[in-house]
C-alpha cells in the first residue's frame, strides 16, 4: 500500500507521538501497584517530611524525625501483607496527598501524567501539518521551474569570497 | 569600603538608566552622539559593578562584621575559598555577582562590536542595560548588600556548611555565567526585532555567546550534580529539586536553539522559531532566579523568602510581553521560504529533536509548578517528585538520544532508501547487539536494555562519521591516520566538535541510566573489624578517627575497599566517610567516601557513630558507571571547546581586518 506524501509526515509524527505515549504508559503510578508491596517501592513512592524533599527512601538525615518512623510504618504495613495500593491510600489519609512523590492518577491529577504527553502530541501534528505544508511548497510551481536551492556555500569559501570583495571594495 | 561600594551600585544604577534612554533615543533619533553616550554609560556600568563587587569582596576578606552581609556568611575562620564563595553565598551578594558578570559580559560584547552591527548597537546596549538596572534596582531599593549593622558582632554566623565544598566553589559561578550569559543573544534578538534586520547577521554574532552559554550551563549542572553526589550523601546527584529543574530547562531549550538555529543559517528557515527558543531561554533563566527567591516553591536551595518574588514576576512578565509584542510587530519580516523536500532529511529530524527537547523543558516546568496549580484549583497540597519526573523523561530521552544518532547523519534536504541503510545499517546492529548483549549479562530492565542499544547506536553513528571522513582524506591526501583525524575535525571544527559534544552526552546518559538502574546498597551497624559485602566489593570497617579545629569537629571511620567476597577478596585501597559537626552555625554534615572506578562507584556513607561502643551505621551504595558522568563531561567540554575554536579563515580574517586598511599588501 503506498502513502500519499501528504499524509506521511503527520502520520509519522503522530505514531512516533503515539510509541511516546505507550511507553510512557507503561511507567505510569498504579500499573503495578496491585502487587504485594516492598519496603524499598514504598519507601519511594512516599516524600520525606523533614523538608529535604527526597523520598523517604532517600533521605539520610541523621535521626530525621520524619524519615525514620516512617520506615518504621511502612515496614508494619508491609507485615500486615497489604498491597501497595493499601499502604499508599492509608499513608494518603493519615498525612494527606503531598506524601505522596508522584501524584495519583485520578481527578485533577490526571493532568499532571497526561498534559505533557498530549502537549507533546500536539507538538508532533503542528510538525507533521507544517511539514506537509513545507513540502508543497518544495512542489510547487517555482520547484518546477527549477529555482535554485538556498546556498550551502561552505564557511571558508564565504569568508574567501567575502575577503574579495572587501578588497574589491577597498580598490574602487 | 562599604560607602564605596554602597555609592558604586546606586552610580551604577543610573548610568544604566541613562545608558537605556541615551541608546534608546540615539537609536530612534539616529544620533551618533546619544549612541556613544549611551556606549559610554554601558562601559561605565560595567566598571561600577566591578568596583562594588570588589568593595563586597574586600569586606568579606577583611571580615567587617559590621557589614550585615559579611556577618551573616562568613566568619573569621572560614578558609579564604570560602570566604571568597560567600560572595554567592547569600541572596544579596548573589544578585550582586549576577550584575558582575552581566557587566564583564556587557563589556566584552561592547568591545567585540565596536566597529559592528552599528545600528543594532544601541538596542543591544539599552536591553543588557534594562536588565542591568533591574538587578541593581532590588540592590538599591530592596536589599542592600552594603547594609551596616546598629553594632559590630565579635564573630560572624560563617557561610551555611553545605556550600562549603570545592564544587560549590564553582558551581554557582557557572550556572550564573551560563544564565546571564543568555541575556547576550537575547539583547541581539531584541535588536535584530527593534531595527527589522532580521537576516542571519544577529545570529552569526552570537552564535558563539549561545555556545558560550550554553557549556557553562552544562557545566553548572553537572557541578551542580557533583556536589549533591559528594555532599548531600543520599547515593543520588538530582533530586529534580525546583531550583535544579529551573538551572535544567534554559539548558534544554538553549540546546533546541543551537540546533535549529542551523536550519536557519543552512535554509534561512525557522526565523520565528529560533527567535521564540531565544527569548524562552533567556525568560527562563530569569523564572529561576524568581524560582530561588520567590519563596512560591518549597526547595533545599532557595534562599530564604524575601519579597522579592513579584519583582521578578513583574520582570519577567514585562521581557515576554515586550519579546512576544516585538515579535508579532514583525512577524510579516519574520516569514521566511519555508522548504523541506522529504520528512526523511536532517531538517526533519532537527524539527523532531526541537520537538522533544522543548516536550521535555515543558514537562520539567510542569512538573515544576504542578503543586501550585493542584493548590489553586483543588486546594490540596501535593508532591511532584523524583519519581514523576523520572517516569515521564525516560521516553523522551530515550527518544533524543535516539535522534541523536539519527541527526548528524541522515542528509540534508532529503535522504534516499539507499543512503539511509548505508548510514544506519552498521550503527543499527550495533544497538541491537548491545541490547543483546545487556541482555545476555542479565539485565532485564526493559528501558535500560534500550537506552544502552540506542546509546550504542548513537555513538556508532558518531564514530562512523569520523571514521570514513578519516578514510577519504587518507585516501585523498595520502595523509597518516592522526593528521588526517585532526585535520578532518580543523577544517570543520564545528561539525566535529558538535559530533564530540554528542559523545560527551551519550556518556553522561549512559552513566545516568546505569547508575538509576543497577544501583545497589545497603545499611549496617558494624563493630570494629566486621566487614559487609555488596556488588563485588567487600568493605571492611578498621576503626574512627576524630579530629577538631576552631572551625570543625571531624569524626572519621578509616574503612578497607576490597574486591571480591569472602576469603578471595583482596584490598585494593581505603575509603574515609566522615561526620563533621561545624561549630558556626552547629549544623552536623556527612562527607561521603567514594572509591571510583569506570566500571562503578563503591560510595560510603557514615551515618551515626557510637563512641562508648564504638559501633558505626554505614550506608553503602555501588552505583555503576558514574564516572562515565563525569567524564563525558570533560569530553563535552572538549567539544565546544573544539566548536568555538575559530577556524583558519576566521582567524585570517579577524588579522586582516586588525591590520589598518593602507598598511595591508596588496
Amino acid at each position: 500500500m503506498t502513502v500519499p506524501c501528504g499524509v506521511r509526515a503527520p502520520l509519522v509524527a503522530t505514531l512516533a507521538t503515539l510509541v511516546l505515549g505507550v511507553l510512557a504508559a507503561g511507567l505510569a503510578p498504579g500499573a503495578a501497584r496491585a502487587e504485594i508491596a516492598t519496603q524499598y517501592q514504598v519507601e519511594t513512592d512516599l516524600t520525606c517530611q523533614c523538608g529535604c524533599g527526597l523520598t523517604v527512601h532517600s533521605c539520610n538525615h541523621l535521626n530525621c524525625g520524619s524519615g525514620i518512623p516512617l520506615k518504621k510504618e511502612i515496614g508494619e504495613q508491609i507485615a500486615q501483607a497489604k498491597t501497595r495500593d493499601e499502604i499508599l491510600s492509608h499513608f494518603s489519609t493519615k498525612y494527606g496527598e503531598k506524601i505522596l512523590s508522584s501524584p495519583t492518577t485520578s481527578g485533577f491529577n490526571i493532568a499532571a501524567w497526561t498534559v505533557p504527553f498530549v502537549a507533546i502530541a500536539l507538538g508532533g501534528l503542528f510538525i507533521g501539518v507544517v511539514l506537509v505544508r513545507w513540502r508543497r511548497f518544495t512542489d510547487g510551481p517555482d520547484a518546477a521551474a527549477g529555482v535554485a536551492p538556498p546556498s550551502t556555500t561552505d564557511p571558508d569559501l564565504k569568508a574567501k569570497l567575502d575577503r574579495a570583495l572587501a578588497e574589491l571594495d577597498r580598490r574602487s | 569600603m562599604s560607602e564605596l561600594g554602597r555609592l558604586a551600585v546606586v552610580l551604577g544604577f543610573l548610568v544604566a538608566l541613562w545608558g537605556i534612554v541615551a541608546s534608546v533615543l540615539g537609536a530612534i533619533r539616529r544620533d551618533d552622539r546619544l549612541v556613544a553616550s549611551g556606549k559610554h554609560a554601558a562601559y561605565a556600568f560595567s566598571g561600577l559593578t566591578g568596583i562594588a563587587v570588589a568593595a563586597l569582596l574586600t569586606l568579606l576578606l577583611q571580615h567587617d562584621f559590621n557589614v550585615e552581609y559579611v556577618a551573616s556568611y562568613s566568619s573569621s575562620s572560614l578558609p579564604v575559598w570560602y570566604t571568597i564563595a560567600a560572595l554567592w553565598g547569600g541572596m544579596k551578594g548573589s544578585l550582586l555577582w549576577w550584575t558582575f558578570i552581566l557587566a564583564v559580559c556587557n563589556a566584552v560584547v561592547q568591545v567585540q562590536n565596536r566597529d559592528k552591527n552599528r545600528d543594532q548597537m544601541p538596542w543591544v546596549t539599552a536591553t543588557m542595560l534594562v536588565v542591568g538596572a533591574f538587578f541593581l534596582s532590588l540592590l538599591v531599593f530592596i536589599t542592600d548588600p552594603f547594609e551596616r549593622l546598629p553594632f559590630t558582632p565579635r564573630e560572624g554566623s560563617d557561610l551555611n556548611p553545605l556550600l562549603q565544598n570545592y564544587w560549590m566553589t564553582i558551581h554557582p559561578p557557572s550556572l550564573y555565567i551560563g544564565f546571564v550569559s543568555t541575556t547576550v543573544p537575547f539583547a541581539f534578538a531584541i535588536a535584530a526585532l527593534a531595527t527589522g534586520k532580521l537576516g542571519d547577521a544577529w545570529i552569526r554574532t552570537t552564535r558563539r555567546w549561545a555556545l558560550f552559554s550554553w557549556f557553562f550551563l552544562s557545566l553548572g549542572n553537572l557541578f551542580g550534580a557533583a556536589w549533591a553526589y559528594v555532599v548531600l550523601g543520599w547515593g543520588g546527584y538530582w533530586a529534580w529539586d525546583p531550583v535544579e529543574n529551573a538551572a535544567f530547562m534554559p539548558w534544554l531549550t538553549a540546546t533546541a536553539y543551537l540546533h535549529s538555529v542551523m536550519i536557519q543559517e543552512k535554509k534561512d528557515m525557522l526565523k520565528v522559531w529560533n527567535m521564540a527558543l531565544v527569548i524562552l531561554t533567556f525568560s527562563l533563566t530569569i523564572f529561576g532566579t524568581f524560582l530561588t527567591r520567590s519563596g512560591v516553591i518549597s526547595s533545599v536551595h532557595s534562599f530564604t523568602q524575601s519579597g522579592m518574588g513579584p519583582f521578578f514576576m513583574y520582570f519577567l512578565l514585562a521581557i515576554l510581553l515586550v519579546s512576544i509584542g516585538l515579535v508579532v510587530w514583525r512577524l510579516p519580516l519574520l516569514r521566511s521560504r519555508n522548504e523541506l523536500e522529504s520528512v526523511f532529511s536532517r531538517e526533519a529530524t532537527f524539527l523532531l529533536n526541537n520537538l522533544i527537547l522543548v516536550g521535555i523543558a515543558f514537562t520539567v516546568f510542569w512538573g515544576t509548578v504542578f503543586p501550585v496549580l493542584s493548590e489553586w484549583v483543588r486546594g490540596v497540597k501535593i508532591t511532584v517528585g523524583p519519581p514523576f519526573f523520572n517516569k515521564v523523561n525516560a521516553p523522551l530521552g530515550v527518544a533524543l538520544v535516539f535522534l541523536m544518532g539519527v541527526g548528524p547523519v541522515i542528509a540534508w534536504r532529503k535522504a534516499t532508501a539507499t543512503s539511509l541503510w548505508r548510514s544506519f545499517a552498521a550503527p543499527m546492529g550495533t544497538g541491537v547487539a548491545i541490547g543483546a548483549i545487556a541482555f545476555a549479562l542479565g539485565a532485564r530492565n526493559f528501558y535500560a536494555v534500550l537506552a544502552f542499544s540506542v546509546a550504542a547506536f548513537a555513538l556508532a553513528t558518531v564514530w562512523i562519521e569520523f571514521w570514513r571522513g578519516m578514510r577519504v582524506r587518507q585516501a585523498m591526501m595520502g595523509e597518516k591516520a592522526w593528521t588526517a583525524l585532526s585535520r578532518l575535525i580543523g577544517k570543520n571544527r564545528r561539525r566535529y566538535g558538535g559530533y564530540v559534544v554528542h559523545v560527551g552526552i551519550v556518556m553522561i546518559f549512559i552513566g545516568i541510566v546505569a547508575s538509576s538502574v543497577f544501583k545497589l546498597e545497603v545499611q549496617r551497624s558494624m563493630k570494629i573489624g566486621e566487614s559487609l559485602a555488596i556488588g563485588g566489593y567487600t568493605v571492611r570497617y578498621d576503626g574512627i578517627h576524630q579530629e577538631s579545629d576552631d572551625h570543625v569537629d571531624s569524626t572519621y571511620a578509616l574503612v578497607s575497599v576490597l574486591e571480591g567476597e569472602g576469603a578471595a577478596a583482596v584490598r585494593v585501597g581505603e575509603v574515609r566517610p566522615e561526620k563533621r559537626f561545624y561549630k558556626k552555625p552547629k549544623q552536623p554534615t556527612t562527607e561521603v567516601s567514594i572509591w571510583s572506578t569506570l566500571r562503578d562507584d563503591l560510595y560510603v556513607v557514615l551515618g551515626s557513630y557510637d563512641p562508648p561502643s564504638q559501633l558505626a551505621v554505614f550506608q553503602v551504595f555501588v552505583n555503576p558507571m558514574i564516572a562515565w558522568m563525569w567524564i563525558g563531561g570533560v569530553v563535552l567540554a572538549l567539544g565546544t571547546g573544539i566548536c568555538m575554536w575559530p577556524s583558519y579563515s576566521e582567524r585570517s580574517v579577524t588579522a586582516q581586518a586588525r591590520i589598518p586598511a593602507g598598511s595591508r599588501p596588496a
